[in-house]
């Protein structure tokens, strides 16, 4: 859809058009520079130094990343958690989402209610869903009593290290409605002429699902995986929450709840590490620059775009 | 024919078993919110007494018109620049031709793969230290006057893409300007995208409890998702207070949301799609 571009000299009423642009773009431009990458840039730059506020800065080169991965025990931990939480909740919301959105796809009484029913779990603020969830977690909550009625064993999912990452995980499959609205619209658009065709052919529902709808939604799935896994692997409520339970103290929380943003604000804001708070940031960073850098090599093998090359 | 409709049954009946099981969390928070405390641990679906006093009571700690003043005086503003900003540049980046437009575009679609927590520190560290402005509301208000969020332009941007061209050049011929144009033709043409734009800002501000809690340290200043951590998610919880306060924290955004469904829904549509 961009116009192509002309080689002829810009005339006045195209230079008016770029000053117009230029106008509307000025609070964007600055939130690109000083919200973004400058602080980006920063971010880096106070990773290098060794900072107690309240206290002056001195140099420390990569002392705090040095710290970090030899010293720093819980550090591996925090990188493990978080990954595992963002795999397991991102795969989880994926499957979720694709076969609610598989159900609701044909004409089906009462459709858009249902939809507004599976999105609604999305509007919810992370604080109060964490604390329902609580409730029904609880030893004494209603999924405990389910577990037992079967003749389970009563489990603290909340403070159990093997059940912590799990159960967090079934609550951002709770709340990915909007995944699903997402994936409902991306099956809409799925050339009926290929499945019709694909139909006559003799391929059952199970063949025409895996080799036209599943290639055909591809792109919607790259795309949101990319971002579900960049919002989820910033988990923080939680924790937060968790911590505050156990006293403001630091050391009391479970293993699994010492997700990098937690592990970030603990360093930096309770504990006053400013320099090494920014290394755990930047190390973020760079662990979202891999997986999307992964994602976007990969998906040259299994990303399908309809009618040709991806743009 | 017939295997067919009794195939549309059976996916009715596990679509309503899981639409069911999807609200049943919901519900138990209602429900617990009107119990007696042991009565939340049991299995009962429906309270033996509706106890709407556990509101009254839930509030002498939770100060709920409190924090639904500090989120507001934080939402208002965010929804009406975030909204206006990215309007603006949405249209830019759609519409209008310059130097620079693809990496600037380029830039600002990259940008949603930073987190906000990468940038913390440094935003901190400039809020407070040079301008001063921990405990107040205000790194948390002028962030939105920048564009309202990379992913909120390129929702607008979706939009406007889809209105013919058409009309714009109409109303140049007839002598309007970029920014008339903008005002009269797109604005009412994208309502539906500035609805959802408004409505992801809110809830946006509304579960943006990082920020929040760095910023407002002043239990004056707390907002409703700072005030809900009162109550914690671990032993000792009086579960039917914190029932209580959590559905009062929620009642806005099912607001927002009721008001602003039909909208909502439509635009998740277009964020999902990139293109």
């Amino acid at each position: 859809m961009q116009p192509s571009p002309t080689k002829h000299h810009p005339g006045k009423a195209e230079k008016q058009e770029a000053r117009t642009a230029k106008l509307l773009l000025i609070p964007a431009f600055m939130g690109l520079i000083f919200l973004t990458y400058l602080p980006l840039i920063a971010v880096f730059g106070i990773s290098l130094f060794q900072w107690r506020v309240p206290g002056t800065p001195s140099f420390a080169g990569f002392d705090n990343y040095r710290f970090l991965f030899t010293e720093d025990f819980f550090f591996w931990t925090s990188i493990r958690v978080t990954l595992l939480y963002g795999f397991l909740s991102v795969a989880a919301g994926l499957v979720y989402s694709m076969i609610i959105a598989l159900l609701l796809n044909r004409p089906i009484p009462g459709r858009a209610a249902f939809r507004t029913i599976f999105y609604m779990p999305f509007i919810i603020p992370a604080v109060a869903t964490f604390l329902s969830w609580s409730l029904l977690y609880d030893g004494g909550g209603i999924i405990n009593n389910i577990v037992v009625m079967f003749g389970g064993q009563r489990t603290h999912f909340l403070s159990n290290e093997q059940t912590i990452i799990p159960a967090l995980a079934m609550v951002a499959v709770w709340t990915s409605g909007n995944l699903i609205v997402i994936k409902m619209a991306g099956l809409g658009n799925v050339p009926r002429t290929y499945l019709e065709a694909a139909e006559i052919d003799g391929a059952n529902a199970w063949q025409r699902f895996w080799k036209i709808t599943l290639p055909c939604m591809t792109p919607i799935i790259f795309y949101n995986m990319l971002m579900s896994l960049v919002t989820n692997m910033q988990i923080f409520v939680p924790s937060l929450l968790m911590a505050a339970g156990g006293g403001a103290g630091a050391g009391t929380v479970p293993e699994s709840y010492l997700f990098m943003t937690f592990t970030m604000y603990r360093t930096g804001f309770i504990n006053g590490l400013i320099g090494r708070a920014s290394a755990i940031s930047f190390i973020f960073f760079i662990l979202v620059g891999i997986f999307t850098a992964i994602l976007f090599i990969t998906s040259k093998s299994w990303l399908f775009y309809e009618g040709g090359d991806p743009k | 024919m017939n295997q067919k409709s009794a195939f549309t049954t059976l996916r009715l009946i596990i679509i309503t078993i899981l639409a069911a099981l999807v609200l049943f969390p919901i519900w138990w928070i209602i429900r617990s919110s009107l119990m007696t405390g042991p009565e939340v641990g049991t299995m009962a679906l429906f309270p033996s007494r509706w106890l709407f006093s556990n509101y009254a009571e839930a509030m002498v700690h939770f100060d709920y018109f409190l924090y639904l003043r500090n989120t507001l005086i934080i939402a208002v503003p965010a929804v009406i620049f975030g909204t206006s900003t990215a309007v603006m540049s949405g249209y830019a980046f759609a519409r209008l031709r310059f130097r620079g437009k693809k990496f600037l575009f380029g830039l600002c679609i990259a940008s949603m793969l930073l987190p906000p927590m990468v940038t913390l520190i440094p935003l901190y560290i400039v809020w407070t230290q040079y301008f001063g402005l921990i405990n107040t509301f205000w790194p948390l208000i002028l962030p939105w006057m920048c564009g309202g969020g990379a992913f909120n332009i390129f929702l607008i941007r979706q939009f406007i893409l889809t209105i013919p061209k058409e009309l714009d050049e109409a109303a140049m011929i007839d002598g309007a300007g970029r920014i008339r144009i903008l005002v009269q033709i797109i604005v009412p043409s994208i309502k539906p995208a500035i609805m959802v734009v408004a409505i992801f800002i809110f809830l946006t501000v509304w579960n943006d409890i990082l920020h929040q809690t760095v910023y407002l340290l002043d239990d004056n200043l707390a907002t409703m998702a700072l005030g809900l951590r009162i109550f914690r998610g671990s032993y000792g919880t009086v579960w039917q207070l914190a029932m209580a306060a959590t559905v009062l924290s929620i009642i806005p955004g099912i607001l927002v949301y009721i008001f602003g469904q039909k909208y909502l829904i439509e635009g998740v549509v277009m964020s999902g799609m990139k293109n």
